[in-house]
């Protein structure tokens, strides 16, 4: 077998402060994050700040229609209103390059940069106007008339999948399968029918989540400009050097040409992943102009024209013995994909990961599709298919506890993943503090009282669990050794450090965490390294923001970068002092062995010395960080996933308004096992926010389209999530434990913790209304319908009802090549 | 149309030419160069434009530059004076209540016209001036702590 | 999206004000806080609009006073967000302050007016259920002198009111009166969020007691009809009668009877219908709980 990296960076590794040594990780207030002063004094600058000399502006034109052949498009009218610079079709690109994710799966990129003959969602983009000022684009782009054949739009991704359906991108090949199930996907372990056969207790239940948007405050936007037959792109993007791939192949020319700084970006949250039309269209338009060339959407473009949280519809069975212990589970995830593939393509198998988390079940039989349908594309969104899927299998697992009359903390805690367990496809945990998670929680909500509120009295407590994976090691292009990122650490005699690192900070805080790391090692104040941050032409290659990966594979990149310079530095040192170099600390700008008066220099004093014995050459180091898998993991979903997975588990307190329906989010509990914290205040803000998110996808957060597929809601006043004074409090209990793979011991904050929080709250009004729901969101008039109803009837159980015959009459998986 | 209009902008008269149909906030973007304020929607819903009218928070989206003829407007970028942070500046950098930072010029402006009205606000009273800001990152949790410690602060400055 | 293009005047007076009103008629907007028809015109929901009229020069139209024997003055130009926090008002009449408050965001609250609100008729201003269930009347400026419109008379449709645009009309003060011995309002607004939206249902009541039986009482709903609507078969259900749970559920369901809600993205017109059954009983109730002794 080859070397692992792990072997290669050992030596550099050795140097790595002890963490009895930290200063700086761990700890709450040591230091405030990098960007913060830029922040709160309105100085930062995001991609709508980027102002440049004789800026022209871009305005898109986007199609009325979710299905539709384009006929003609005129645009003479809109060239006639002075101040207009051009207009661009779907023709001024090459064709065939079109837009997607991974490179890997290039042919299966399946978004042109501008519409060419057909348009697939209400809002795909069919032309763009250029001109110099706003008022004039939009004018102009008022006055391009398209004329279009409108098709019939298939809406529902089951429909989608029946033979004779309307076919979204490519005509049906005749053999009895319809051509819009683009991807599917299998996994399966040990022998379920057996278990199923033979279990005490099994079970099959339906289950739906609605889609949902991003909604990151700052509206997606591009600035390009066109010098020396090279592109400088300012945009909204989360990871840069994957933009600018995409960027570089849509239009056509090398990725040499095509220079991709990332401002601060104004939260990405997954909707800022793929590469579109307002990013495309200012760079062909620079190029054509000479001028530099702005492009921001509105509001309601980036509700309509981006991406979406994919809704998935849910079979679920399960098969469990006596004792409560999950044998097997038998699973159909049906992904409404949109009309196409980008991000969204690595739903599938998240979800299928995702459905045993945080439990151990050694038989599976379980499979996913992603029908094509008319609506806006699903892309990735923060705690990608784990939201869905963890809303699903945990109000699954209470309704299993309650038919066995056991305790829902109960069957949580006997079945709940230990440290280093080896899942039966492969995925090979490391530390694992969920239990402690659960009893945090359970503790902190006083769940032992929780009869103190009666089943159907209005008011309830809820719990559910979750796991995730920590940095998704895939990375998206095709790399060496599936290197995620890497990173260069220069030392400075002069007393500073100066650290290049591609990772991307959407607001999260990786700049910080990178500044950190490297101040840790180096014992430098925060304020003595400087960062340069996501620059195709200044940093080296980093995947992108995604899948929980920054802080573990940037962090050790980082933190293999800077031990790399430090190993020279104190391997200089260490000869010239006589010991080993891992003798040597770093520690408030001082170079020194502990206890020796002598051997003790400052910081500035050590740069010099290196630099004097070696002819001036400055000490730098380089690093990088791989998940050492092999891309079966990704293709037959088999083997490991990422090098380490987190755990949580929330528990929530709900009051239901039993006449109209309302829920008041009263109390919130949060158990994070994040590894060790690397901050706690940042780690706690990432929770907030992941309360934030999951409570608004459980009780308010819904895109709702007409029957023509047109978004019925794409405003802030309309698509609802919720204010300052919707929220609870949220008290946070970090389980952490050192976790040997990570940087400093971190694991992930951020996407997990988005994962339980929609059950805990759907489980919570569970029992204060008494009744069973399973579909999402449960706003007030949902939940109002289903009292109602329960009043009227007796019925208790809601949601999801018609998928048990959708699911039933589904057309067979096709075969697999 | 367009007309002169003079105002105080952050302390400072000016006297601009502006377009009748202009926003203030596309006025303080476009024109004056001013891009700590942020357009999130543009329709009042989000709050990131909020700005100081005679000292109270008002969306700049849903106003009219030349509304501010005779006026005093007061952006982010008037918050921090002499050069040094205003304590409501300070405890959102001390107390991590900012993410992405997209909604906090915004939001900073609401908590400024909050304690100018009512120095003493309860923890309801915060979230309630917060509402119309809206904050997709941080949960608002670490934002009303630093509302709050923030008047703590100022009210023992005005003490001293 | 950027506004449309439009002539903007600051009218220094009344009588400017409306002469430019009527000579633009049609294409005329007038503005006081301008937060409404901001939005409108940017979303191009007000089209022609060719001259936009600020009332904001105008002197004296900024007042809040109560007058004892009377009720309180309300200028065309107070803000909604002075009314929410008035101590007069707080005490005086609670139900008014807390609508005002229930208005969209601190921020619009700071810059919109209670007139505005009305003008703009929306059939779910959270001012106007409370302001009929109140009986307070508008004031108004024309070339010929002017009048006093009751605000239960003054809307005619969704964005439409009975102020005549020709004649140049505008709204100068709106006077709610003071809450007598035994009388008590309250108003509310049923929405998914605690903030920021517009509401589903809201519902009004004003009550006269005599004893223990109810002397006389306006209950109005918003939100479920082309403008705000009395309940009056709730009223007269509850008119000479003693409160009781079951009296009040009769008037709840008489009020979600007598409402014609639309279904739309926000809400279907069985649940506003429904929530008007509820908030009646609720408003009702908080009326009396409030009732001045």
């Amino acid at each position: 077998m080859a070397m692992k990296s792990k072997e290669y960076y050992a030596e550099i590794e050795s140097v790595y402060k002890k963490p009895e040594d930290y200063e700086l990780a761990g700890k709450g207030n040591a230091y405030v994050r990098v960007d913060a002063e830029a922040k709160v004094t309105g100085r930062g600058i995001y991609t709508a700040d980027v102002d440049l000399p004789g800026m022209y502006y871009c305005k898109l034109v986007h199609s009325p229609y979710a299905h539709a052949l384009i006929k003609s498009i005129d645009f003479t009218e809109a060239l006639k209103v002075p101040g207009v610079k051009g207009v661009l079709t779907g023709k001024d690109f090459p064709e065939g390059h079109n837009l997607g994710n991974p490179e890997a799966f290039k042919e299966l990129a399946d978004k042109e940069p501008l519409c060419r003959e057909k348009v697939r969602m209400v809002g795909d983009e069919v032309a763009a106007v250029c001109a110099t000022t706003e008022e004039i684009a939009e004018e102009a782009a008022a006055l391009v008339k398209v004329e279009y054949e409108p098709l019939e739009p298939v809406l529902n991704p089951f429909d989608a999948m029946e033979v004779d359906a309307p076919a979204v991108h490519y005509p049906n090949a005749g053999d009895g399968t319809s051509s819009n199930l683009s991807i599917f996907t299998v996994m399966n372990a040990g022998d379920p029918d057996k278990s199923f056969a033979e279990a005490y207790y099994t079970d099959k239940h339906h289950y739906r989540t609605q889609e949902m948007v991003h909604a990151a405050i700052e509206p997606h936007g591009a600035v390009a400009k066109y010098e020396n037959g090279e592109w400088t792109v300012w945009t909204t993007t989360q990871g840069a050097y994957v933009s600018r791939y995409w960027i570089a192949w849509g239009l056509g020319v090398p990725e040499s040409q095509v220079r991709l700084i990332k401002p601060m970006v104004g939260g990405g949250f997954g909707g800022k992943l793929d590469v579109f039309a307002h990013e495309l269209c200012p760079c062909k338009f620079a190029q054509m102009t000479g001028h530099p060339v702005k492009c921001i959407l509105e509001r309601d473009e980036v509700f309509m024209c981006t991406r979406t949280r994919h809704p998935i519809s849910f079979e679920i069975e399960a098969a469990v013995s006596k004792e409560g212990k999950l044998l097997a589970k038998r699973c159909k995830h049906i992904l409404d994909g949109g009309a196409y593939g980008g991000s969204g393509i690595a739903a599938n198998t998240l979800s299928l990961i995702c459905a045993t988390f945080p439990y151990k079940v050694e038989n599976l039989d379980m499979h996913a599709r992603r029908p094509y349908t008319n609506h806006p594309a699903s892309g990735a969104m923060r705690g990608y298919s784990a939201c869905q899927v963890h809303f699903a299998h945990e109000i699954h697992m209470d309704e299993i506890a309650n038919d066995l009359g056991m305790d829902p903390l109960e069957i949580r805690r006997i079945n709940g993943i230990t440290p280093y367990y080896t899942g039966p496809t492969g995925l090979e945990f490391t530390s694992c503090k969920f239990d402690e998670c659960l009893v945090a929680c359970a503790e902190a909500i006083d769940w032992e009282h929780r009869d103190k509120y009666p089943i159907g009295s209005g008011e309830a407590v809820g719990l559910s669990g979750s796991g995730f994976m920590s940095g998704t090691g895939f990375p998206v292009l095709v790399t060496p050794h599936y290197c995620s990122s890497s990173t260069v650490v220069r030392l400075n005699r002069e007393g500073y450090a100066v650290v290049f690192s591609g990772a991307n900070d959407i607001g999260q805080g990786c700049d910080t965490v990178m500044t950190m790391i490297v101040a840790e090692e180096l014992g430098l104040r925060m304020d003595e390294v400087k960062l340069i941050q996501s620059d195709t032409t200044a940093t080296p290659w980093d995947a992108g923001s995604f899948g929980s990966r920054v802080t573990f594979l940037g962090g050790n990149a980082c933190r293999r970068a800077v031990g790399d310079a430090k190993l020279k530095l104190l391997s200089h040192w260490a000869e010239e002092w006589g010991c080993k170099p891992s003798d040597i600390k770093m520690k408030d700008h001082r170079v020194f062995i502990e206890g020796d008066a002598e051997k003790n220099i400052s910081y500035n004093e050590a740069c010099f010395g290196y630099e004097e014995k070696n002819f001036g050459r400055c000490v730098a180091g380089v690093g990088s960080f791989a998940h050492e898998g092999d891309k079966d993991i990704y293709v037959k979903n088999v083997g490991n996933y990422a090098t380490a997975y987190s755990f949580s588990a929330s528990a929530a307190k709900v009051k239901v308004d039993m006449e109209t329906g309302a829920v008041d989010l009263q109390d919130f509990v949060f158990g994070h096992d994040c590894g060790r914290p690397l901050n706690i205040r940042a780690v706690e803000g990432q929770i907030e926010g992941s309360v934030l998110l999951g409570f608004g996808f459980s009780c308010y957060e819904e895109c709702i389209y007409d029957e023509n597929g047109k978004h019925m809601n794409p405003s802030f006043r309309d698509y609802r999530f919720p204010t300052a004074l919707d929220m609870p409090p949220i008290k946070t209990v970090i389980c952490s434990e050192h976790d040997p793979e990570g940087p400093m011991g971190a694991k992930e904050a951020g996407e997990g913790s988005t994962a339980p929080v929609g059950s805990a709250i759907g489980n919570a009004i569970n029992y204060a209304t008494g009744l069973t729901l399973r579909e999402l969101p449960i706003t007030p008039e949902r939940l109002w319908r289903a009292l109602k109803e329960h009043e009227k009837t007796g019925k208790t159980e809601f949601g999801a009802e018609d998928l048990n015959e959708r699911f039933a009459k589904m057309p067979p998986l096709p075969k697999r090549d | 149309m367009k007309r002169i209009i003079s105002f105080k902008l952050n302390g400072e008269d000016v006297e601009e030419y502006v377009q009748d149909n202009i926003t203030m906030l596309d006025f303080l973007r476009k024109q004056m160069h001013l891009t700590g304020t942020k357009k999130g929607c543009g329709e009042g819903e989000c709050g990131a434009c909020t700005i100081l009218l005679d000292g109270a928070a008002v969306d700049s989206c849903l106003m009219l530059a030349v509304e501010a003829d005779g006026h005093e407007i007061v952006t982010i970028e008037g918050v921090q004076q002499d050069g040094v942070l205003h304590p409501l500046q300070q405890e959102f950098i001390d107390k991590w209540a900012l993410q992405c930072g997209f909604c906090t010029p915004g939001m900073i402006m609401s908590a400024l016209s909050l304690l100018h009205e009512n120095p003493h606000p309860t923890e309801l009273e915060i979230r309630d001036a917060i509402a119309g800001n809206l904050c997709r990152c941080t949960g608002y949790a670490k934002i009303v702590e630093a509302i709050d410690s923030a008047a703590k602060i100022l009210e023992k400055e005005a003490k001293a | 999206m950027t506004l449309p293009k439009f002539d903007y005047i600051a009218a220094g007076s009344l009588e400017e004000a409306s002469g430019l009103a009527s000579q633009h008629a049609e294409n005329a907007m007038l503005m006081a806080g301008g937060t409404d028809i901001i939005v409108l015109m940017k979303d191009r929901a007000l089209t022609d609009v060719k001259t936009v009229i600020d009332l904001k020069k105008i002197p004296d139209l900024e007042k809040l006073e109560f007058v004892e024997g009377d009720g309180l003055h309300v200028g065309a130009l107070t803000k909604l967000f002075a009314i929410q926090t008035s101590s007069v008002v707080k005490e005086k009449m609670p139900a008014v302050a807390d609508a005002a408050h229930y208005v969209a965001s601190a921020q619009v609250r700071r810059k919109g007016t209670m007139a505005g609100n009305i003008c703009n008729a929306s059939p779910s201003a959270d001012t106007a259920p409370i302001l009929i269930s109140m009986g307070a009347v508008v004031k108004t400026y024309s070339k010929d002198g002017g009048r006093e419109i009751p605000v239960g008379e003054f809307f005619t449709g969704v964005k439409k009111t009975v102020l005549e645009k020709e004649k140049g009309e505008i709204v100068t003060e709106i006077v709610i009166p003071e809450l007598k011995s035994q009388e008590g309002s309250a108003y509310f607004k049923h929405s998914v969020r605690k903030a920021m939206d517009l509401a589903i249902i809201g519902v009004a009541a004003w009550i006269k007691m005599d004893g223990k039986k109810v002397a006389d009482c306006r209950i109005t709903m918003g939100g479920v009809g082309i403008t705000p609507l009395r309940a009056f078969n709730a009223e007269k259900l509850l008119k000479g009668q003693e409160i009781t749970e079951d009296l009040l559920e009769k008037a709840g369901v008489a009020a979600s009877q007598e409402c014609s809600p639309i279904s739309d993205v926000r809400a279907s017109a069985e649940y506003r219908a429904d929530m008007v059954r509820v908030y009646t009983k609720r408003a009702v109730k908080k009326a009396l709980e409030t009732m001045k002794a």
